[in-house]
């Protein structure tokens, strides 16, 4: 086994090194290890080649004179083999560390610690003393949440059984292209094969296990693509006029678009997307919070309100 | 820990990784570099070992690296051409891009200059690994501890607080089951339940220097305590919006066609998620509760029909 390893070592060493592209039969004759047959020979290269691949070295195949047809040629640019961040500081060194640091315990802890060893071989001291203490722990719920994870970076499609607001499992293939945390729930987002559309899923809803396809670089991440894209779309969405009481409602008022001096009210501006989700978050805030504006959504309120009343009483 | 992280491709990975850290960490304890790559001693002394073996074609001393470890101090040489780290996979920049974004969030506001150079390490991992810069993104609300607070509340959520003791004056980390938020005296107190001392404790809200929501369930990790805490019981009858109703409650996805069973700290939250759940969701019991909510919803209607 350490054989094995020793060859790839040396393999990656020596494409390294060199300048010029080397040839399967210069690296055969330099090369330690490799041993055998002339087919044997080629069969172990061959599997020693998807093996640096797989690791995520870039080989390089090429030939010493385009104009001939001459044998190909294999070496690794350092440009692309070494981590390369540019200038950095330790400050950013120490903010990458509690980047990496964040995943302790959860599902990417093993590439987060692999990222960390990497920042810190660059040979920049970590400055972790500029930074005042943060708690930024990340806890994913899903246990095929490496799944995503490897679906998005192999560029394969995922499918699962989703939970509809009804509690009913519908099948879903999507093309994933980002995973996100808002609000401490997990999502991944991209394109729906069944709808042919951006569609946007909660983790947690999520029935059972996530199959991966079998095919890979099966599609193109858009670049710039937003998962929150829709809800953050400030155009899309209606505003409300609310009125808080003072010291309470942080919720509304940490959103609120603007906000005037009442006395023992503040009354706000609210930008809202789906009238039922704006309704239970004012209810949620009993008396603490009374809207005032648009009277569409004031109405469909009060109906609530005589719903609620209706079933309590 | 040395588990499953022997398998020849793994084994050549990390001695590819263990290069360019000894490069820049020259003299290194043995015992301290196998806890920065999570393996055992015998497992990094046979690593060592296998990377004594590696250089350049030619393979003479030369040629090969310089390694020297018996001192139980870790040295290397002539190994120019690995020296530089790798650069980072895919998975390596999914999970330092996610980072970031979390820390940005767990910043203080004050500290916007951070933020700044956070967001420009985001930019710059973003291009060069090819994934898109908007990966991932907290809450774009304000972070205040406040906002988080009431969140966690609202969403029934356990929280992670750093707190500031001023008794004992140090920092801790605890998870708490928030319960109730009141003001008196001019300051704001939140009291828990502090899944470390297994009890409801108070923390006043402005020495809680940073909060964080997590994604378990908030309760379930506080029966120990049942018998000491005064926990609610309470039934509700869903009657639409299942899911959003049951996500509500923290209850698993079920049917609904019995009525369903559960418990609270706060009575207040049980009255607040009813109602925020725009009748749904119907509260059985207790009957005062229940009470309570006919009579708070009554005296709103009236104040929205006067008005």
């Amino acid at each position: 086994m350490s054989r094995k390893i020793e060859r790839l070592i040396n393999l990656t060493i020596a494409l390294l090194a060199t300048k010029r592209f080397l040839t399967k039969s210069e690296i055969f004759n330099a090369l330690e290890g490799y041993e055998g047959s002339a087919q044997t020979k080629e069969r172990m290269f061959e599997r020693d080649k998807d093996d640096l691949r797989n690791l995520g070295i870039d080989i390089e195949v090429g030939s010493f004179d385009p104009l001939f047809d001459d044998e190909a040629g294999y070496r690794i640019r350092p440009q692309s083999y070494a981590l390369d961040l540019g200038e950095i500081t330790g400050q950013q060194i120490a903010l990458l560390s509690l980047a990496a640091q964040a995943w302790s315990g959860a599902a990417l802890d093993d590439a987060a610690a692999r990222a960390l060893n990497k920042l810190r071989s660059l040979g920049v001291d970590s400055d972790l003393d500029s930074i005042p203490a943060i708690t930024a722990r990340l806890t994913t719920t899903h246990p095929d949440f490496h799944s995503i994870t490897t679906a998005i970076s192999l560029r394969e499609e995922i499918s699962f059984s989703y939970r509809s607001p009804e509690l009913d499992l519908i099948p879903r293939q999507i093309q994933p292209y980002a995973v996100a945390t808002r609000n401490s729930f997990w999502y991944v987002s991209g394109h729906d094969l069944t709808r042919d559309q951006i569609r946007t899923f909660r983790l947690d809803r999520i029935d059972g296990e996530i199959t991966r396809g079998k095919e890979s670089k099966s599609f193109e991440i858009p670049v710039g693509f937003n998962v929150f894209q829709n809800s953050d779309d400030e155009f899309k969405s209606y505003s409300a006029t609310i009125d808080i009481r003072k010291g309470k409602a942080q919720i509304l008022r940490a959103k609120s678009s603007s906000s005037i001096d009442m006395g023992e009210w503040d009354r706000i501006s609210y930008n809202y997307f789906d009238s039922q989700q704006m309704i239970d978050l004012i209810l949620w805030h009993g008396q603490d919070a009374i809207l005032r504006e648009p009277q569409s959504l004031k109405n469909q309120l009060i109906e609530t309100l005589h719903e609620i009343v209706r079933i309590h009483v | 820990m040395s588990n499953s992280a022997n398998t020849p491709l793994e084994r050549a990975s990390r001695l590819l990784d263990l290069v360019p850290y000894l490069s820049t960490h020259q003299g290194v304890e043995l015992s301290k570099l196998a806890q920065v790559f999570h393996i055992s001693s015998s497992q990094l002394v046979a690593d060592l070992t296998t990377l004594w073996m590696c250089g350049l074609p030619g393979y003479t001393p030369l040629e090969l690296m310089e390694l020297s470890f018996d001192s139980g101090f870790v040295t290397i040489h002539n190994a120019q051409t690995l020296a530089r780290p790798r650069t980072l996979n895919d998975e390596e920049s999914i999970a330092l891009l996610l980072g970031l974004d979390l820390v940005i969030a767990a910043l203080p506001d004050d500290r916007e200059d951070l933020k700044v150079q956070a967001r420009e390490l985001v930019q710059r991992l973003s291009a060069r690994s090819g994934f898109p810069g908007k990966l991932s993104a907290a809450s774009t609300a304000s972070n205040s501890v406040e906002v988080i607070v009431e969140d966690a509340m609202r969403a029934n959520k356990d929280l992670e607080i750093s707190y500031h003791s001023l008794y004992s004056d140090t920092l801790t980390t605890r998870v708490i089951s928030p319960i109730d938020l009141k003001s008196e005296n001019g300051f704001q107190y939140l009291s828990a339940h502090c899944d470390n001392a297994k009890a409801v404790r108070v923390f006043r809200l402005d020495r809680i220097v940073s909060a964080q929501i997590q994604p378990g369930r908030a309760g379930a990790r506080a029966v120990i305590s049942e018998r000491e805490s005064n926990k609610i019981s309470f039934e509700i009858a869903v009657h639409s919006r299942v899911r959003a109703s049951l996500e509500r409650f923290s209850l698993p996805p079920s049917v609904v066609s019995a009525p369903l069973h559960s418990e609270s700290f706060s009575p207040e939250w049980i009255i607040r998620s009813v109602f925020a759940s725009s009748g749904s969701v119907e509260l059985l019991s207790p009957p005062d509760m229940r009470q309570r909510i006919a009579t708070s919803a009554q005296s709103l209607l009236q104040l929205y029909e006067s008005s």
